[in-house]
């Protein structure tokens, strides 16, 4: 059971490293990895596709910032946090909004694993934690 | 006026609404107790993670792409999704004296039902053990109240003594016991107002217990008037195995606070072999590669890295731990068995022979030892009891002959003679601990032969006899025994003169 998860790592592993060009997710790249896995069928397909797919996910994620608001927000303020995302990472960030009215007011933006939380959602559920 | 009230407003306001970082991850699945999460790709060994709902985890494993977490709180609202962030923190648990008389749960948290505790200060589960360097040899004893092993076994302030035998063989006892002479010993420093007096504070760690056994304990404790020195820090076979797997830990933690501040402690460990087993139970989860009987390969670390953290530090406390091990059907050869006898400083063997022989405490002086040795031992019991072991060792093998003829020489009878009355002497029920000073009485009393002609049969109430008249006339001589800790020549001659005494008074009521 062992071998076999290691062997689903190693092989989705491998495939998200082919499917980079220049450090970057390339959709040719990708479709490519598909057509091959769908050609040559490897063993335990659908779990090294499920893991290739978690890669590829994350690492998109790593190259996005997901800006999530209550209220109007407008391009430049996207491009503006993209930017700094960007500067603050060391890597192109490409910016990209989302309406949460759950936020109640402020935003909350997602990079990767990490999120900067600043929305009065979050402020409101620390205060309910605190008192 | 109101113009600057407003930049100080904006400041505030500027301030509050700073973004906060987290690094989060969402649980790809949750059962048994263990959470795998993805994502978390800041998260240190052994940090701990905030669930939704308020749950805490500690993250043990770090894979490749997830993180295995073991839950500490309630997992039935947990659900494959939620999302997960590190705190940066280790796990801490309260310490300080505030703890006496207390029980508490794996986390500090009170389950005895007495309120909050006022704890201002948290120490981390997990510490690097103190080097070589800031600690100190073991020479200051640390007193059991129990005769057989203050005189034969002695333990010394910063040891680490095992406890081991099998079920139902008195280990608890002795840890309870020791517990309570602690608090005796204690009770008299303090009273006597010694600026140099050092308390030894306990801390009992109830792993993988029934919780009827730790209430008796709790009980046994409070009805000796221990527990206002004594901190329980409690994970009952009903916890889950998280939280068993952290007691011993957070008990450390605790234990070390004294130490760290120039306090002297006792941990017992009670016991070490259900540590191990809640311990492979959550690496089995986990899917850690199993070893010999089927404990993980890192088993001996989770042992050595936790009896570590026992010492005598340099211009600081000490912490003296007590694990007890349980044997099966007495074979100490057994994996946790060696393992923790090769990383503690000498071990206490219960046999199960001997207890049911009546012979309590069933310690079995062939196999226990303290690799510390008399260094741990006042001079008083040196000179005393020197040569018990010996003699005790001597009879245990001339007794095996013996029942093979009756036609032995007269040294070889008078030894098996004086044997057997050490035996008897050494006989104590539960949750009683002699004082040092009467255990160095009694002793004499042996040495001098005063127990000769008494019948073996007859030893256990003469000696109790023997207890009660230095206790009820020789108060002084007791207390000036406690405080020497010496027998001078001046010494020796009041108590070869209260020996007499009560001989001829004791000969006087026959």
């Amino acid at each position: 059971m062992a071998t076999g998860k290691k062997h689903i790592q190693q092989l989705s592993r491998q495939l998200f490293t082919l499917s980079l060009v220049d450090g970057a997710v390339s959709t040719d790249r990708v479709a490519g990895v598909l057509e091959y896995v769908a050609a040559h069928r490897p063993a335990q397909a659908s779990a090294v596709l499920k893991a290739y797919r978690r890669l590829i996910a994350a690492e998109l994620a790593r190259g996005q910032a997901v800006v999530e608001h209550a209220g109007s927000f407008g391009d430049s303020l996207l491009a503006r946090i993209a930017e700094a995302m960007a500067k603050r990472y060391s890597r192109p960030i490409a910016g990209v909004a989302r309406r949460n009215d759950s936020l109640l007011a402020g935003l909350r933006v997602r990079v990767g694993d990490d999120v900067y939380e600043a929305s009065v959602a979050a402020q409101l559920s620390s205060l309910a934690q605190a008192v | 006026m109101s113009t600057v009230l407003e930049q100080i407003e904006q400041q505030i306001a500027r301030l509050s609404s700073k973004a906060i970082r987290k690094n989060t991850g969402h649980i790809r699945s949750v059962a048994d107790g263990v959470a795998k999460i993805e994502g978390l790709s800041e998260v240190m060994y052994n940090e701990m993670v905030q669930f939704p709902g308020g749950a805490i985890g500690i993250a043990l494993n770090l894979e490749e792409d997830e993180v295995g977490c073991v839950i500490l709180g309630d997992i039935a609202q947990l659900k494959e999704g939620d999302e997960v962030q590190t705190t940066g923190k280790l796990l801490s648990v309260p310490v300080g004296k505030a703890l006496l008389g207390r029980a508490v749960d794996a986390l500090g948290n009170p389950v005895d039902g007495k309120g909050p505790i006022a704890a201002t200060e948290t120490y981390p589960v997990e510490k690097i053990a103190p080097g070589i360097v800031v600690r100190k040899s073991v020479s200051q004893p640390l007193l059991t109240g129990i005769m057989a092993i203050d005189s034969m076994i002695p333990i010394g302030r910063g040891q680490r003594e095992l406890i081991i035998g099998d079920r139902c063989t008195g280990k608890t006892t002795i840890a309870i016991d020791t517990i309570i002479n602690q608090a005796k010993i204690n009770r008299v420093g303090l009273a006597a107002g010694d600026p140099d007096f050092r308390p030894v504070y306990s801390i009992y760690v109830a792993v993988g217990q029934k919780n009827s056994n730790i209430v008796r304990t709790i009980s046994a404790l409070e009805a000796a008037g221990a527990l206002e020195f004594t901190v329980i820090a409690a994970a009952p076979a009903a916890d889950n195995p998280a939280n068993q797997y952290l007691a011993p830990y957070s008990g450390a933690a605790m234990g070390e606070w004294f130490m760290e501040n120039g306090m002297d402690a006792l941990i017992v460990y009670d016991d070490l072999s259900k540590h191990a087993v809640a311990y492979r139970q959550i690496s089995l989860i986990l899917k850690r590669p199993s070893g010999r009987e089927a404990y993980p390969g890192d088993v001996f670390y989770l042992h050595s890295r936790l009896l570590e953290r026992s010492a005598r530090l340099d211009g600081k406390g000490s912490l003296t731990a007590l694990p007890i091990i349980e044997t099966l059907a007495g074979d100490v050869s057994a994996y946790i068995p060696t393992n923790v006898i090769s990383i503690t400083d000498g071990q206490i063997f219960l046999e199960t022979d001997l207890f049911n022989q009546g012979i309590r405490p069933a310690v079995s002086v062939g196999l226990s030892v303290s690799r510390v040795g008399s260094a741990a031992q006042i001079k008083a019991t040196k000179q005393v009891g020197g040569k018990l072991k010996g003699e005790l060792a001597q009879f245990r093998e001339l007794a095996a002959f013996a029942q093979f003829g009756s036609d032995l020489d007269a040294k070889t009878k008078a030894q098996l003679d004086r044997g057997s009355r050490i035996v008897e002497l050494f006989k104590q029920p539960a949750f009683s601990p002699v004082p040092i000073e009467l255990q160095v009485a009694i002793l004499f009393a042996m040495q001098k032969g005063f127990f000769d002609p008494i019948e073996v049969k007859q030893i256990v109430t003469t000696a109790h006899n023997l207890k009660e008249f230095f206790t009820a006339r020789k108060d002084a001589l007791l207390a000036e025994i406690r405080t020497k800790a010496v027998l001078d020549k001046d010494l020796e001659a009041k108590l070869q003169a209260a020996c007499d005494e009560w001989k001829a008074g004791s000969a006087g009521q026959g």
